[in-house]
C-alpha cells in the first residue's frame, strides 16, 4: 500500500445557525439534541453548542464506532450499535453539506419503535432539511425482504471488495461454517458492478461485504436482493 | 470555504521526497484538482496524478498505484477511520 496522508478540508468559515433553524428548534421544544457532523465541521462544535444553549437546548455527542474524532459520524456508521451515544436525545442535529452521512442516523434507527428526526443543517447555504422514517422506509422494507430470502434460499453470491478499507474476504468465509446448508459463491470487484449481477443468474440472493450502505441505498440495483455480511453473521439460525 | 491546506501537502511531498504523487478528491472538491496540481508542481519537483475515480471515504483509497511507482497518496475530504472488526 502506498503511503497515504489525509487532509480533512476543514470548513474555514464560522458555522452560524440561521434564524429559520433556531426558530424551528425553538418551536419543537427540544431539550437535548444529539449533535454530529462530517469531519469538516467538527472543530466548531463548541460554537454550535453555545448557540443551542441560548435556546436552553443541550447537545450530546459521542465518538462513533468507525470515527477517530468526537462528533464525527460516517455514512457507514449506519447500524444501531454504531453511535456509542449513552445519553437519551429528543432528536439529532447534523452539520453537513449533503444527505449521505446523516442518513446513517436514519438507518441506525432501523429496528426502533420510536424514530427521532434528523435535522440536517447546511452552513454553506444556511438551509436545513429534516429526515424522517419515510426517507429510508422503502430501502429498509426491501432489505428486510432480502434477509428473509437469504434464510430461505441456497445459492448465495458473496461480493468482495478490493478496497482495503472495505475488504472482508476472510470474515466472509465464516458464512460457510454458520450456514452449512447453503452454497456460497465469491465475487470480487473494485466497485460493485451492478450491471454484471444479472449475468450470474444462479444466485438467489447477494451478501454485500463492502460498504454497508450499498445494501441499503442501492438495494434496488440488486433484483435478487442484498443483505450485509454483519447482519447474516449475527443472525440467529433456526 | 474549505481549507485545502496546500502548504501541508507541499511540506509532506518535500519531507518524503516523493517523486510521483497521486491526489484523490471527493466529488465536491474535484473541481479544485487544477489548483492543487498546479500548486504542487510549482512548489515541488513531483509529478502529479489525479485520481479519476471515486473517493467515498478513507475506506476507498486508490489501489494498484504501486505499478506506476506512485510514492505518496494525498487524499482530501476525509480522515483516518477505524475499520470495523467484529
Amino acid at each position: 500500500m502506498v503511503r497515504t496522508i489525509f487532509i480533512e478540508g476543514k470548513y474555514s468559515e464560522k458555522v452560524l445557525l440561521s434564524n429559520d433553524m433556531l426558530n424551528y428548534l425553538k418551536g419543537k421544544k427540544y431539550h437535548t439534541l444529539g449533535l454530529f457532523a462530517s469531519v469538516q465541521f467538527c472543530q466548531q462544535f463548541d460554537s454550535v453548542k453555545q448557540q443551542l444553549e441560548k435556546l436552553s437546548i443541550k447537545a450530546a455527542t459521542s465518538t462513533a464506532k468507525r470515527c477517530a474524532v468526537e462528533g464525527q459520524l460516517l455514512g457507514c456508521d449506519c447500524s444501531s450499535d454504531a453511535l456509542n451515544l449513552n445519553k437519551d436525545v429528543d432528536a439529532f442535529l447534523y452539520i453537513v453539506d449533503g444527505n449521505f452521512h446523516p442518513l446513517a442516523l436514519a438507518y441506525g434507527q432501523n429496528w426502533n419503535n420510536v424514530f427521532k428526526e434528523i435535522i440536517c443543517y447546511n452552513p454553506k447555504s444556511n438551509q436545513f432539511t429534516v429526515l424522517s422514517k419515510k426517507d429510508v422506509e422503502t430501502n429498509l422494507k426491501r432489505y428486510k425482504g432480502a434477509l428473509t430470502k437469504f434464510h430461505s434460499t441456497g445459492n448465495i453470491g458473496v461480493i468482495i471488495s478490493l478496497k482495503p478499507g472495505q475488504e472482508f474476504y476472510k470474515k466472509s468465509l465464516e458464512l460457510e461454517k454458520k450456514y452449512t446448508d447453503k452454497k456460497f459463491y465469491y465475487f470480487v470487484d473494485n466497485e460493485v458492478s451492478f450491471g454484471q449481477l444479472e449475468n450470474f443468474n444462479f444466485i438467489d440472493v447477494w451478501v454485500n461485504t463492502a460498504c454497508p450502505r450499498i445494501a441499503l441505498d442501492d438495494s434496488e440495483m440488486f433484483r435478487k436482493g442484498v443483505v450485509n455480511l454483519k447482519e447474516v453473521l449475527r443472525a440467529e439460525v433456526f | 470555504m474549505y481549507d485545502l491546506e496546500l502548504d501541508k501537502a507541499v511540506q509532506e511531498i518535500k519531507r518524503t521526497k516523493a517523486k510521483l504523487v497521486c491526489i484523490q478528491l471527493p466529488d465536491g472538491l474535484k473541481p479544485k484538482a487544477k489548483e492543487i496540481s498546479d500548486e504542487i508542481t510549482s512548489k515541488t519537483s513531483a509529478k502529479v496524478l489525479i485520481w479519476l475515480g471515486s473517493c467515498y471515504g478513507s475506506c476507498d483509497l486508490p489501489i494498484g498505484l504501486e505499478r506506476l511507482g506512485v510514492d505518496l497518496v494525498i487524499s482530501w475530504g476525509h480522515n483516518q477511520f477505524r475499520k470495523e472488526e467484529w
